[in-house]
């Protein structure tokens, strides 16, 4: 009696081994409640939602030209969620994927505005890749060092590396690489420097591809993914097994900070083929959802990303076509995001009311 | 837990039962509506040919539908440039209505100067749209890209330039001689001033006027030139000091450069800047103002003369009822007072210098009819010489103008080559606090 009283209404208890049917059953679940939920926004800006849905989904998928827009959205979110994978399993809370991103922009957009016509086009988009990945590896591996050196906040560095490097940009934008001057804007790359397209969007969605096999291989069947892992669980059982913790730390955003900057080359050379200061564009933050919707998995994140982009492309079909303000599709994709990252939370924990049948097992027990 | 996964399950698929039920026969009506516009166009492509057969004394009966795309960088809350662009397509929409031409719009608001603009193009293309307007400068790049793959859609770029440089037939460029007004407003402000000095309100010399610029881009250089030079025709002692801010569109920093300049000696604010601060700043400060785009004397009624603003409904009426009619959109327009394309807000008469309206009325009739050309190169000195030789256009993509002799017939001929602005000179008497940007 006297215990009931202390009882909360309402308790968390962690839940372990759920059978995999269930997890997936309350995973659909959340999302025909994130649809209904959407729908209902969508009701009150006077749309049907079905209509509004359809029209998401054609819009999206429904022509080869929309297709490939759809692609050319999803590839930067689905590289960098690859990019930011091995850190967050690693629990280091890299944010500063967006300045990573910025950073391999401006090594790619530096080649290909001064070395164009000097070389052959393969040699110089290679030249910009690997410039890009070094310059986002190098902007990454900086919060990295002090981490690993003096336990600096890594979540807040990296953030802040991200204004930084933006507001570089903003001052070649506006100096010394303006095109017309006032207008800062820097001139479009030479065709040289463009990336080629492969069945109608740029052949940076090959890349990405290729990546995701590289990640599953590298975090799944490499020592290093494994130790990535190890440090993931607990830092103090990785230094007791003999690992340079600090090492391992600055291989591994290196190695983030390279893909992030490898697409931060996608971006500019296929997408844009220009820099700007937005050039990000919030990739860097919302891939982070992506990484996290698919539970650092690689080949989830090809779903994911795909996911993402097709609200984002059919919202602006949806703004096209039915009028509806296209930050519609912010919430839809908010409430999307929320319900399915709730579920998790009910995957791994369970809710028990005071006086339920589970209440009275576990005081039992 | 069996239960609470079970009563979940349910709740979501009632959830599910009653939105789909409450759909359902409204399912029917996308159909309907998608066809409605198709149904409307069939006749109307239908009659046409029978027109020509037949009777053509009814062009009022005729009702023409266009699809028209307008890709804007902002929305109309910015209560500035876009808000005018939307003024604009209104009013066209309204003048074309009245001529048989029913023209339906898809706005595509807020979209950036990147790939996102040429997914916005290739998007309101496919919706077949049959004349797209982009409206920001930095949207012309992508608009360029999407333009080879649609030669049936005519795109534009206002406030760009590259239309008359580029091999495609569907590029245009529109721009309206918002120098012509700048002139007409720096008449406003010359007059105001004047009248300080003959009152002894402020000496002959400190008659300065503060400039808050975006950046030192041609056409903002342009702008205050013609500001100024339309000041000095009334009040012969002014001098200005422009200052610029890096943006077109920093409410905060607009009003600090306002305020900076008034603390420098500046009597009257004027402005190539998006917001409505530099207005409040100078009217908090004692100093007199004039705007643009938009008529700030609401938010500055003790300060705000007047204002100017480009009347973009004339070209989208034009460029519309052009595509409508099968005919030639041309590559470059620009028009200014001769066509209404410039216009000028209301006079704040509670402030204005007795006979400013007059004067007014009499500088714009004077520019309409081409008598009064705004940059009379014997008006104004750089490095105390007299010009006699500007290129107006850059054929070899370095950013310096190369070709096309700007100065004849004792004027420089400002979007005489292109709808663009051009004059980037430094006239003697203004000072520029910093050239940064």
């Amino acid at each position: 009696m006297h215990n009931e009283m202390k009882t909360p209404l309402m308790r968390l208890a962690k839940r372990d081994g759920m059978e995999a049917w269930k997890m997936w059953c309350i995973r659909l679940g959340s999302i025909l409640l994130a649809l209904i939920l959407g729908g209902l926004v969508i009701c009150i800006v006077g749309v049907n939602p079905v209509t509004a849905y359809g029209t998401i989904i054609s819009g999206s998928l429904g022509k080869s030209t929309a297709i490939r827009q759809t692609i050319k959205i999803a590839v930067p979110l689905l590289g960098c969620a690859l990019a930011i994978a091995p850190c967050f399993k690693m629990r280091f809370w890299n944010i500063g994927a967006e300045g990573q991103i910025t950073a391999g922009a401006i090594a790619a957009t530096y080649f290909a505005l001064f070395w164009a016509g000097k070389m052959p086009s393969w040699m110089l988009l290679l030249i910009m890749g690997l410039a890009g990945a070094l310059a986002g590896g190098v902007w990454a591996l900086i919060p990295a060092f002090f981490k690993a050196k003096w336990n600096t906040n890594e979540t807040l560095f990296t953030l802040m590396m991200n204004y930084i490097v933006i507001g570089v940009v903003r001052w070649l934008q506006g100096g010394p690489w303006e095109g017309r001057p006032g207008s800062q804007i820097i001139p479009q790359f030479d065709a040289s420097a463009c990336l080629p397209k492969v069945l109608g969007v740029h052949c940076g969605w090959i890349i990405v591809l290729v990546l995701v096999i590289f990640i599953h291989v590298y975090m799944r069947y490499t020592k290093h993914g494994y130790e990535i892992a190890v440090i993931g669980d607990s830092i103090n059982t990785a230094r007791y097994a003999g690992m340079n913790v600090g090492r391992i730390m600055m291989r591994t955003m290196f190695l983030s900070g390279a893909i992030s900057g490898l697409v931060g080359f996608i971006v500019v050379s296929g997408a844009n083929n220009t820099l700007y200061d937005g050039v990000a564009n919030g990739v860097g933050f919302t891939s982070i959802t992506v990484a996290w919707l698919s539970q650092l998995n690689a080949f989830a994140m090809i779903a994911i990303s795909m996911m993402l982009a097709i609200l984002s492309k059919g919202a602006e079909t949806l703004q096209t076509r039915l009028a509806v303000p296209a930050s519609i599709s912010d919430i839809i994709t908010g409430i999307l995001l929320f319900c399915m990252l709730g579920c998790e939370f009910f995957i791994n924990y369970r809710v028990i009311f005071r006086g339920s049948k589970h209440d009275k097992e576990a005081t039992k027990a | 837990m069996k239960k609470i996964i079970a009563l979940l399950l349910a709740l979501v698929m009632v959830l599910g039962l009653v939105a789909c039920a409450a759909s359902e026969p409204a399912a029917e009506e996308p159909a309907a509506t998608t066809e409605e516009p198709a149904a409307t166009e069939e006749p109307a492509a239908t009659e046409e040919p029978a027109e020509d057969g037949s009777e053509a004394e009814e062009p009022a009966a005729e009702a023409k539908t266009i699809k028209v795309g307008l890709i804007c960088i902002g929305d109309e809350n910015d209560q500035g440039y876009t808000y005018n662009f939307i003024r604009g397509k209104e009013a066209a929409t309204d003048a074309l209505a009245a001529k048989g031409i029913n023209v339906e719009w898809i706005v595509k608001y807020n979209i950036g100067e990147d790939s996102g603009c040429e997914d916005a193009n290739i998007e309101l293309a496919e919706e077949g749209c049959e004349i797209i307007f982009n409206n920001s400068y930095g949207h012309e790049p992508f608009m360029l890209k999407v333009a080879p793959d649609y030669p049936d859609v005519q795109f534009v770029g206002c406030t760009n330039q590259n239309s008359w440089g580029d091999d495609l037939a569907n590029t245009h460029n529109a721009f309206a001689n918002i120098y012509e007004g700048r002139f007409i407003a720096g008449v406003a402000a010359g007059m105001k001033l004047q009248e300080m000095i003959d009152n002894g309100e402020i000496t002959a010399d400190q008659a300065v006027i503060g400039y808050v610029g975006a950046y030192s881009f041609a056409e903002v250089i342009s702008g205050f030139t013609s500001y100024f030079l339309g000041a000095r025709s009334v009040c012969p002692s002014v001098t200005m000091k422009v200052q610029f801010v890096g943006s077109w569109s920093d409410a905060t920093e607009e009003g600090n450069a306002a305020s900076a300049l008034c603390d420098m000696g500046c009597v009257l604010i004027s402005q190539h800047s998006d917001n409505t601060t530099p207005a409040t700043t100078a009217q908090s400060k004692g100093a007199f103002h004039t705007g643009y785009n938009n008529d700030m004397t609401g938010v500055a009624p003790e300060a705000s003369i007047i204002g100017t603003r480009i009347d973009w409904s004339v070209y989208f009426e034009h460029a519309i009822e052009t595509v409508a009619n099968g005919g030639e959109l041309e590559q470059d327009w620009c028009h200014g007072m001769d066509e209404g394309a410039v216009v000028m807000t209301a006079l704040n008469e509670a402030i204005a210098a007795p006979g400013t309206a007059e004067k007014l009325a009499e500088v714009e009739e004077q520019i309409r009819t081409g008598a009064l050309n705004v940059f009379d190169t014997s008006t104004f000195t750089v490095e105390g010489a007299e010009v006699t030789n500007s290129f107006a256009l850059d054929t070899d993509g370095d950013f310096v103008p190369d070709s096309e002799e700007a100065v004849f017939d004792g004027a420089y001929h400002e979007s005489y080559f292109q709808s663009a602005p051009y004059f980037a000179l430094t006239i003697d008497g203004i000072e520029w606090i910093n050239s940064a940007f």
